[in-house]
């Protein structure tokens, strides 16, 4: 084939070579052609290259959907953010009131050596007589402990790079 | 040049004769009002002096009877430096060994964990996270103190807090290290020596007068919280997921 023919030919045929979609046969001329002639290699290399190939991908169109998707995404993360601190002062308040109820620390240290005395005493082999309680007491309990379980799934599924990642931003 | 081929073992040497002076500190303050609450790290005070004949089980040689000095500062007790080293010795020894021991029995965790530490608002969480574990855990153990089925539970999830703590302790004691290694431009090193410095850092935290119970228990407090929110450090964290069908 002459030369100015196969340049022409050779760079149609340029892309389906790189993509490896060619024949064996037509490859192997294309192949040919290049080890003899400079400004057609020049263009196969140029196709060869990763940001050439990149730019010849076409670029797909975002789903219509796809902007209020992201403003979605985003939406909750920055609400369970405000969360993460917020829950803090209904705990808090919790955590003050049966505080207050045990009559402070003293009152924690009694239920600490109570459990104690008692899983001696089951070790024993006594049964212990569990000590009366308050209703609201109870409940105040069950509701710290809900709360802060709430609060630790919420705490838990702040992902990396969420929080003070995008104040800076 | 020399010098930074020797910065690691300088900088261990460093802490260590830091928390033994801050240590030696707690025990000259004593129990003083406000009270450094030091007894709770580094042990009860100093025994009294007792008759020379009496032999103590555990100490036989006797020597920290014969290096008490008086304080220079008026007010403050005696200076016992062989009972700060003790101190050091047995506590800060305890935390490192402790610590160490969770980063050589599970390293893929602890590196799972430490990652999601030095992540942006890692600390945040975990202090949070631990704060709310706390809660939680005096919560829970109140709760069962008034039942008679599940009290013999309450050791358990004490344990289990206990045990998450001190994996989460060893995790930040290596994010230390590192970050001191960073920072300080130091010679790459062993994470265990690393690991060891970052011990040694939240001991001499730990010793502080006065600020040094709080600051271990915000140490200790982010460590659970840490553990938790990684899952002991798995890989694939915490997913509510398949709870959602």
């Amino acid at each position: 084939m002459s030369k100015a023919l196969a340049c022409a030919r050779v760079r149609v045929l340029m892309e389906p070579f790189v993509d490896g979609d060619l024949e064996p046969d037509i490859a192997a001329d294309v192949r040919e052609h290049l080890a003899t002639c400079a400004e057609c290699r020049r263009q196969h290399e140029q196709a060869i290259s990763l940001p050439f190939r990149l730019k010849a991908l076409p670029n797909p169109a975002p789903r219509e959907s796809f902007v209020h998707e992201v403003m979605g995404a985003i939406a909750p993360a920055r609400a369970m953010d405000r969360k993460a601190w917020t829950l803090l002062a209904p705990e808090a308040v919790l955590a003050a009131f049966i505080l207050w109820y045990l009559s402070g620390i003293d009152g924690l240290g009694s239920i600490a050596s109570g459990i104690f005395n008692d899983l001696q005493g089951l070790a024993g082999g006594s049964v212990p007589s569990l000590p009366p309680v308050d209703v609201v007491l109870l409940i105040a309990l069950i509701a710290l402990t809900a709360i802060a379980g709430y609060h630790l799934s919420v705490l838990i599924r702040i992902a990396p790079g969420g929080l003070q990642a995008r104040r800076h931003a | 040049m020399t010098l930074r081929r020797y910065a690691w073992p300088i900088l261990i040497g460093a802490l260590a004769a830091l928390g033994i002076m801050l240590a030696l500190a707690d025990i000259a303050v004593g129990d003083r009002w406000p009270n450094p609450m030091a007894q709770v790290i580094i042990g009860a005070k100093p025994h009294a002096r007792l008759p020379a004949t009496q032999t103590l089980r555990f100490d036989r040689t006797r020597v920290g009877d014969r290096l008490i000095f008086e304080s220079p500062i008026s007010g403050f007790g005696p200076l016992n430096p062989y009972e700060a080293i003790r101190a050091f010795l047995a506590n800060g020894a305890g935390l490192t060994l402790l610590a160490l021991a969770g980063l050589i029995a599970f390293p893929r965790r602890a590196r799972s964990a430490v990652e999601r530490f030095e992540s942006v608002p890692g600390a945040a969480i975990s202090f949070g996270a631990g704060l709310v574990l706390v809660l939680l855990t005096l919560g829970v153990v109140t709760l069962l103190r008034f039942t008679l089925l599940f009290l013999a539970v309450v050791p358990l999830v004490v344990a289990v807090a206990l045990v998450a703590a001190l994996f989460g302790v060893g995790c930040i004691a290596l994010a230390i290290g590192r970050l001191i290694h960073e920072r300080l431009h130091l010679p790459d090193v062993h994470p265990l020596i690393a690991a060891l410095v970052g011990a040694l850092v939240v001991f001499d935290l730990a010793v502080i007068p006065y600020v040094g119970i709080v600051a271990f228990a915000a140490i200790a407090m982010a460590g659970l919280g840490l553990t938790v929110i990684t899952r002991f450090g798995s890989a694939g964290g915490w997913s509510f997921v398949d709870l959602d069908w």
